[in-house]
């Protein structure tokens, strides 16, 4: 609108400008008349403002420049400034697909989608720097090579362990490169967890997946323990379970992947269960662990403790002088997995003494 | 119509029969032979023949779900010394006729299959759907061929198109000279193509079970037939997952088209269409529904490989192309 700036400054300036836009407008209104016989209002008397609105000719207003009239201008020239279309889109783009505010249009194969990544970044940050507290030692170790295998421990219902551990490597390894992890199936069948998961980089954990993310030259995170691992109860917790499928290392091995055995402290502690029910399970098709605060407080039991982190990387182990033959030999690839096991077992071993209790 | 087509030979190329050719894929592929030149002798065996067909090809009226239906099929072929099969008679969407539903599909393939066998036929063609690996939350994010089928146990036609699946396994494992392939398209739209799948999606508001937010791919209309058509030139055995490159969350679909959805707890939609589902497909709801719940993706590195599939239309411009479509018809 012409009239943004206040009538009261500039006597001459807004003389001339009404001079300017009463001529153009007696013009279209003659030419309206000439065209189509159209006469609609009476013709302007000369020198009358009243038909420019009553912004221009409120004579009141330029008089007394209270303090209510300055915000009342400002805010009439803040909602003229607003494009009503734009606003309305934006809000039904916000509201009507819930949850699908700021994602791109695009997405990688596996479902990442960058933007949404990139928002969600914030508050990866803040999770990791006050809430967690992170400590990562070992990342030096972690070799820049092009298909690299993260094996970590693993426990909480929720992979908050996946997610920190790939925060970490990316925020602090030199390449940048942000690993994805895979994460148990269970998570596909539960309601909200698996599209946001997935639209942060993780994918379902499963054999033709990891290998397809390798082939492809992208560091991957496996917890081995599986759901035993997720599920275990608090009086196991820093005890790694049986690596369930194990399928890790003669993948690793095919591909000549580097694994790099990882110990996550502190992630153990974040759901304490006290036990897990089968009946339950079997009710509700997922399991339904018991927490001190889970079922007991709804939904804020789903708040996970903020306890204090440490994130351990060990040496890799490598597989480029490995026979081809020996990949798929039992044995050897029984042997490895248990290395692996061991290995991360000892971090923990060490790492645990360190901290005085859970919360430092 | 396309560059990627085969050199054009000049020598009479052998006669096409089709089945099913009153179905989308059947009519269209006739008019694409039609098209060629010199066109092959397009034979068509159905119980009705599309009016724009009229005249252009040999058509037989068969019922495939006939007791003779295979001896019928043979002496036909045979006379028409025809060289080359598509099996397309299949229902788009599921028919709520279960007893019929199953005749056609499996009987009637089973009858085109044997008189394909009898009669000297070189090469068959079956139009499957990827549908038949089912939508599970244990599938790898992409389907290979070697896949198990898994059908869901609800999905009546998914589980006869998976018994015509391993008909055809067993039917090429006996006859090593025949070039057997199946063609397993993921879902197909464009601005033409009706199905079941299209008008879920044409509404300005879209029903989607609530927090669940899958990854979906589509294949375009001319992209299938372009398949259909290299499957039908080529000799390419085995069977081939087709799909448009990229993959979708439906949140993303929608938001793209325009359209708003509408978020439903699945146990609660999956009691409240019960019936209305029973009644219209034959299924229950869970045998559509599941696929906006779990992975259902499928990998079509062997049809770019062997076949030469070369999608024109990306998930994207195919999901575009059928909105802007049917928009332009007055859906919202």
């Amino acid at each position: 609108m012409s009239d943004a700036k206040p009538p009261a400054e500039g006597g001459p300036i807004r003389s001339e400008a009404l001079a300017e836009l009463r001529a153009s407008v007696r013009a279209l209104r003659g030419e309206l008349e000439q065209r189509f016989g159209i006469r609609d209002t009476p013709p302007p008397a000369p020198d009358s403002v009243d038909d420019f609105g009553p912004e221009l000719a409120a004579p009141a207003a330029q008089t007394s420049p209270g303090w209510f009239e300055g915000i009342g201008r400002r805010l009439r020239a803040r909602l003229e400034d607003l494009d009503v279309v734009k606003l309305y889109e934006a809000l039904r783009e916000r509201v009507s697909i819930p949850g699908a505010a700021d994602v791109s249009a695009e997405v990688d194969e596996f479902g990442l989608d960058e933007r949404y990544l990139l928002r969600a970044r914030g508050w990866l940050d803040w999770l990791f720097e006050y809430w967690w507290r992170v400590q990562v030692s070992g990342i030096e170790l972690v070799p820049d090579a092009d298909r690299v295998l993260f094996v970590a421990n693993t426990a909480g219902i929720l992979p908050w362990d996946a997610l920190m551990l790939a925060h970490a490597v990316e925020r602090l390894h030199p390449s940048g490169r942000r690993p994805r992890p895979l994460v148990a199936d269970w998570l596909a069948t539960l309601p909200f967890s698996q599209s946001r998961l997935a639209r942060m980089g993780a994918v379902r954990a499963c054999a033709e997946n990891a290998e397809r993310l390798l082939l492809a030259d992208q560091w991957v995170i496996a917890f081995p323990e599986g759901q035993k691992g997720a599920l275990k109860p608090f009086r196991e917790r820093y005890r790694l379970q049986r690596f369930a499928r194990g399928g890790f290392v003669p993948l690793a091995a095919r591909l000549r992947a580097a694994i790099v055995p990882v110990a996550i402290v502190g992630a153990e502690e974040l759901y304490p269960i006290l036990f897990e029910p089968r009946l339950l399970r079997r009710l509700v098709g997922v399991p339904v662990p018991i927490t001190p605060t889970f079922p007991l407080l709804g939904p804020l039991g789903i708040i996970p403790l903020p306890s204090q982190w440490r994130i351990r990387f060990g040496e890799p182990i490598w597989f480029d002088d490995v026979a081809p033959e020996r990949v798929t030999d039992p044995l050897y690839v029984n042997r490895t997995r248990e290395q692996v096991r061991g290995a991360i077992q000892a971090l923990l071993e060490e790492e645990l003494p360190r901290r005085r209790s859970i919360f430092s | 119509m396309s560059a990627r087509r085969a050199p054009r030979s000049v020598e009479p190329r052998p006669p096409v029969a089709i089945t099913g050719v009153g179905t989308f894929t059947g009519a269209h592929i006739a008019e694409r032979l039609l098209e060629q030149s010199p066109p092959p002798r397009v034979v068509a065996l159905d119980l009705r023949l599309p009016r724009r067909l009229e005249g252009r090809v040999r058509f037989h009226r068969v019922d495939l779900t006939e007791p003779t239906a295979d001896s019928i099929v043979a002496e036909i072929l045979e006379k028409e010394r025809c060289e080359t099969v598509l099996h397309a008679a299949f229902f788009t969407d599921p028919c709520p006729d279960l007893e019929y539903s199953h005749e056609l599909e499996v009987v009637g393939s089973l009858h085109v299959i044997n008189a394909s066998a009898a009669s000297g036929v070189r090469k068959l063609v079956v139009t499957s759907s990827a549908q038949v690996y089912g939508p599970h939350p244990d599938n790898p994010n992409f389907l290979s061929e070697d896949h198990a089928l898994r059908p869901q146990r609800s999905a009546h036609s998914l589980r006869d198109r998976a018994e015509v699946e391993g008909l055809l396994r067993i039917f090429a494992q006996r006859h090593r000279a025949l070039v057997v392939t199946s063609l397993r398209p993921c879902w197909i739209v464009g601005p033409s193509y009706e199905s079941a799948i299209t008008r879920r999606f044409e509404s300005a508001r879209v029903v989607t079970l609530l927090g669940y937010d899958p990854l979906l791919q589509f294949l375009h209309e001319l992209d299938w037939l372009d398949a259909v058509e290299l499957a039908l030139e080529r000799d390419a055995p085995g069977a081939f997952n087709l799909a448009g490159d990229g993959v979708l969350p439906l949140s993303t679909l929608l938001r793209l088209a325009g359209k708003s959805s509408l978020p439903l707890p699945h146990p609660l939609l999956y009691r409240a269409t019960y019936l209305e589902a029973i009644a219209r497909t034959g299924d229950p709801p869970a045998a559509l529904l599941d696929y906006l719940r779990f992975l259902w993706v499928v990998d079509t590195r062997r049809a770019r490989e062997e076949l030469g599939f070369d999608p024109i239309y990306t998930t994207k411009e195919a999901w575009m192309s059928l909105v802007v479509a049917r928009k332009l018809r007055g859906y919202r």
